[in-house]
């Protein structure tokens, strides 16, 4: 086994997907001659031509669309769009077309597309640039989304992403691409939507996903040396929601913390917390809590840019404050 | 500004309190460190003071109703004119108890005015097989639960699985009866079942009592044998009219300083470890009327008997008004129950309470001036022996009664 950074393993995925299938292609700002902002399709042009991966104009709904029109005729486009920031303007594409038309064709269109594109606050980038997004998204029904917190999942989801007939979003994120973490190519992968128990607990339970994922493990290894043993589920799918894996958590647990960096107001944390608590009412020791981002546009300024999403320390005082009265 | 009072933390055992009566009305003008209201505690009428001057507000709390520590009973305010706030102190934490009324509320006459909650809207009794089918499929509401106390769901529904009345759970420390409170009381003594005797009414027992049932049924854990002499009481009660002490005190001076000169007598078990204590501390039970309390002589091997004798006199002036404090009665190393008053008691034993190692308990004296002293210990902590040459050395000390109130 070797350690990759995340952006590697999501360029090896790409490699061996596009080794293995000609039918799939990328097409995105900077994605041939540069490699990619975040250097995920690296030495791919050099590899595989300019015919296969192919740098467009910005005008994300075009060339989204452009990927949605390719799907249509049977290849496997993945688009990358920069950052999810500017898939705003490929909504139309995103929601209208590729979200629907399997459906309206009656099955006859499938729609093996893949948007790539990575979310998140990253480091003062401003507002407009430091979005999280993925709750307008969950909520278009026909499109999938997988949110990789690791370098090994970003690799088995690519992946299965582009094997995949659906329309799915792969959801990066900006701090991510730089972390490291262990990376097997031959380990056999769970399948691409199911959540997995990153550490076994029985004080509380917290689901996160993305890089918070990372951030409740962390908050997790504090926590338990106070003697709160938290479970931390990471989601790495948001579209569909792996419900069992979180139910029977909480089936164990009775208690449960959300943590997303997502804004807090119909976030995702929202749709957890009323499905969670619809599915584990009766087992509920105490109200689902969430730690989410403010209800604010990302400030620029740093520490209150950094005050603004969940922060290790937010988790530890929720999970205390979760079990206080046990 | 306007500032909340919190029924207080009185002791650690405290998880409720009773209000007793408000001192105060709201609007009334109140200077720091008075006495608003006053609050029964596990064993004592306590004060609630004021931390501020200011005016009481309302609306209080209301008296006679258990109320979980730290809960909002009342308010302080700058001025007399806020004084008489719209809402009420929310029952639970800041949020007001969502505790389901097992009934809708479809009444003509105007409903009670006293929470403040959103005008509750007409729901139009459109699709009922729907929606009653559906609540259908979920669990009755169950027990309701006393005002101000609410339950989890997960509380709710391992009570109705183990056959717990959850109106009877005491709630945990944020007021709110968790699973934790269910399986305690799930796993506390059965209940009697009174159903097929006589017919009965259910009274709640005063705090006292209660605290005395909880104190007591803790300590079934303790793995305990009892060791028994007949000691001669007289010389000691001779003694102590001379030295113009009670026997009481002297007795406890007696066993205290017999616990000294065996320091295991003073040791108690814990699960971290044997809790080696500095200083003799001598619980004595005191019938209260309506049930124990044990004030407490601290370090009574050491200090002078006049200075026992005044904290001796101060306690029982605190028993008789029902004011002693959790410093005043918890936390003795050693005990002593002594019902010689009664005659016709010619053995007992008694329970060795938590924290302490033994117990020793004195029936009446009879017609030689001798009494049955019989000694509970804790096993952990006391053996067989120990208990036997403890017996021997009081039985020295009781002979030479001069060397205990010197």
């Amino acid at each position: 086994m070797t350690e990759l950074l995340y952006w590697q393993a999501l360029n090896r995925a790409m490699d061996a997907e596009m080794a293995a299938d000609e039918t799939v292609f990328t097409l995105g700002e900077d994605v041939g001659l540069y490699g990619g902002t975040y250097r995920v399709t690296e030495g791919l042009m050099a590899k595989y031509g300019e015919w296969r991966v192919r740098d467009t104009p910005i005008s994300e709904n075009s060339f989204t669309g452009l990927g949605i029109g390719a799907a249509l005729t049977g290849l496997r486009p993945v688009v990358e769009i920069m950052t999810v920031n500017f898939a705003l303007l490929a909504m139309d594409a995103l929601v209208n077309m590729a979200a629907k038309i399997p459906f309206m064709s009656g099955g006859q269109f499938p729609m093996p597309l893949v948007i790539r594109m990575p979310g998140g606050v990253a480091r003062q980038l401003g507002a407009q640039h430091s979005q999280r997004l993925e709750h307008m998204l969950m909520n278009v029904p026909g499109l999938r989304m997988v949110v990789p917190a690791t370098p090994q999942d970003a690799y088995w989801q690519l992946r299965q992403a582009i094997r995949s007939d659906d329309p799915i979003i792969v959801l990066e994120h900006e701090l991510l691409y730089f972390s490291k973490g262990p990376m097997d190519e031959s380990a056999v992968a769970p399948a691409m939507h199911q959540a997995m128990v990153r550490r076994r607990g029985s004080a509380l339970t917290c689901i996160a996903y993305s890089r918070m994922a990372s951030l409740a493990l962390e908050a997790a290894d504090t926590l338990a040396q106070e003697g709160i043993a938290m479970e931390v589920i990471d989601l790495r799918s948001l579209s569909p929601i792996d419900w069992q894996t979180c139910q029977q958590s909480v089936e164990k647990t009775h208690r449960l913390l959300i943590v997303e960096e997502d804004c807090r107001f119909a976030g995702a944390g929202a749709e957890m917390a009323a499905t969670l608590q619809e599915r584990c009412f009766y087992l509920l020791d105490a109200p689902i809590q969430r730690v989410a981002g403010m209800d604010i546009p990302t400030p620029f300024n740093g520490a209150m840019e950094a005050a603004s999403i969940p922060r290790s320390a937010d988790i530890i005082a929720a999970a205390r404050a979760l079990t206080a009265a046990a | 500004m306007k500032q909340s009072i919190t029924m207080p933390v009185l002791s650690d055992t405290m998880e409720t309190g009773r209000l007793v009566r408000w001192n105060k009305q709201p609007g009334d003008p109140v200077k720091k460190g008075e006495a608003l209201a006053e609050v029964e505690t596990d064993k004592a009428i306590l004060d609630v003071e004021a931390f501020a001057d200011g005016f009481l507000a309302g609306p209080l709390a209301p008296v006679d109703t258990d109320i979980p520590v730290r809960q909002v009973i009342g308010y302080l305010v700058d001025e007399a004119e806020k004084g008489q706030a719209a809402t009420p102190p929310s029952p639970g934490l800041g949020e007001p108890a969502p505790i389901p009324s097992p009934a809708p509320a479809v009444s003509s006459t105007p409903s009670t005015p006293i929470m403040s909650s959103p005008s509750p809207v007409a729901v139009p009794p459109t699709q009922p097989s729907t929606a009653l089918e559906k609540a259908a499929a979920f669990p009755p509401p169950s027990t309701p639960l006393p005002t101000g106390v609410r339950a989890s769901p997960y509380a709710r529904a391992l009570a109705r699985d183990l056959g717990v009345n959850i109106a009877g759970v005491l709630p945990g420390p944020d007021g709110t009866i968790h699973a934790a409170q269910v399986l305690a009381a799930a796993l506390a003594a059965p209940e009697a079942d009174l159903r097929q005797g006589p017919p009965y009414a259910l009274e709640r027992p005063s705090t006292l009592r209660a605290a005395v049932a909880r104190n007591m049924a803790a300590t079934v854990q303790t793995p305990t044998f009892q060791i028994s002499a007949r000691l001669a009481v007289e010389p000691l009660h001779q003694a102590a009219k001379k030295a113009g002490v009670t026997l009481t005190l002297a007795m406890a001076r007696a066993c205290a300083l017999t616990v000294a000169a065996d320091p295991w007598f003073n040791h108690a078990w814990t699960a971290k470890g044997v809790a080696k204590r500095e200083r003799v501390d001598v619980g004595i039970a005191v019938d209260t009327g309506d049930g124990l309390v044990t004030p407490v002589l601290r370090d009574a091997a050491r200090r002078p008997l006049a200075e026992l004798a005044e904290d001796w006199r101060i306690l029982l002036g605190k028993v008789k008004k029902g004011r002693l404090n959790p410093e005043d009665y918890q936390g003795a190393s050693f005990y002593l129950s002594n019902l010689g008053i009664f005659p016709v008691v010619s053995h007992f034993n008694a329970i060795v309470p938590l924290g302490a190692s033994a117990i020793l308990a004195i029936a009446a004296t009879d017609t030689q001036g001798k009494a049955d002293f019989t000694l509970s210990c804790d096993h952990r902590i006391i053996f067989g022996a120990d208990a036997a040459r403890f017996l021997a050395a009081l039985a020295k000390r009781l002979d030479q009664p001069d060397s205990s109130l010197a």
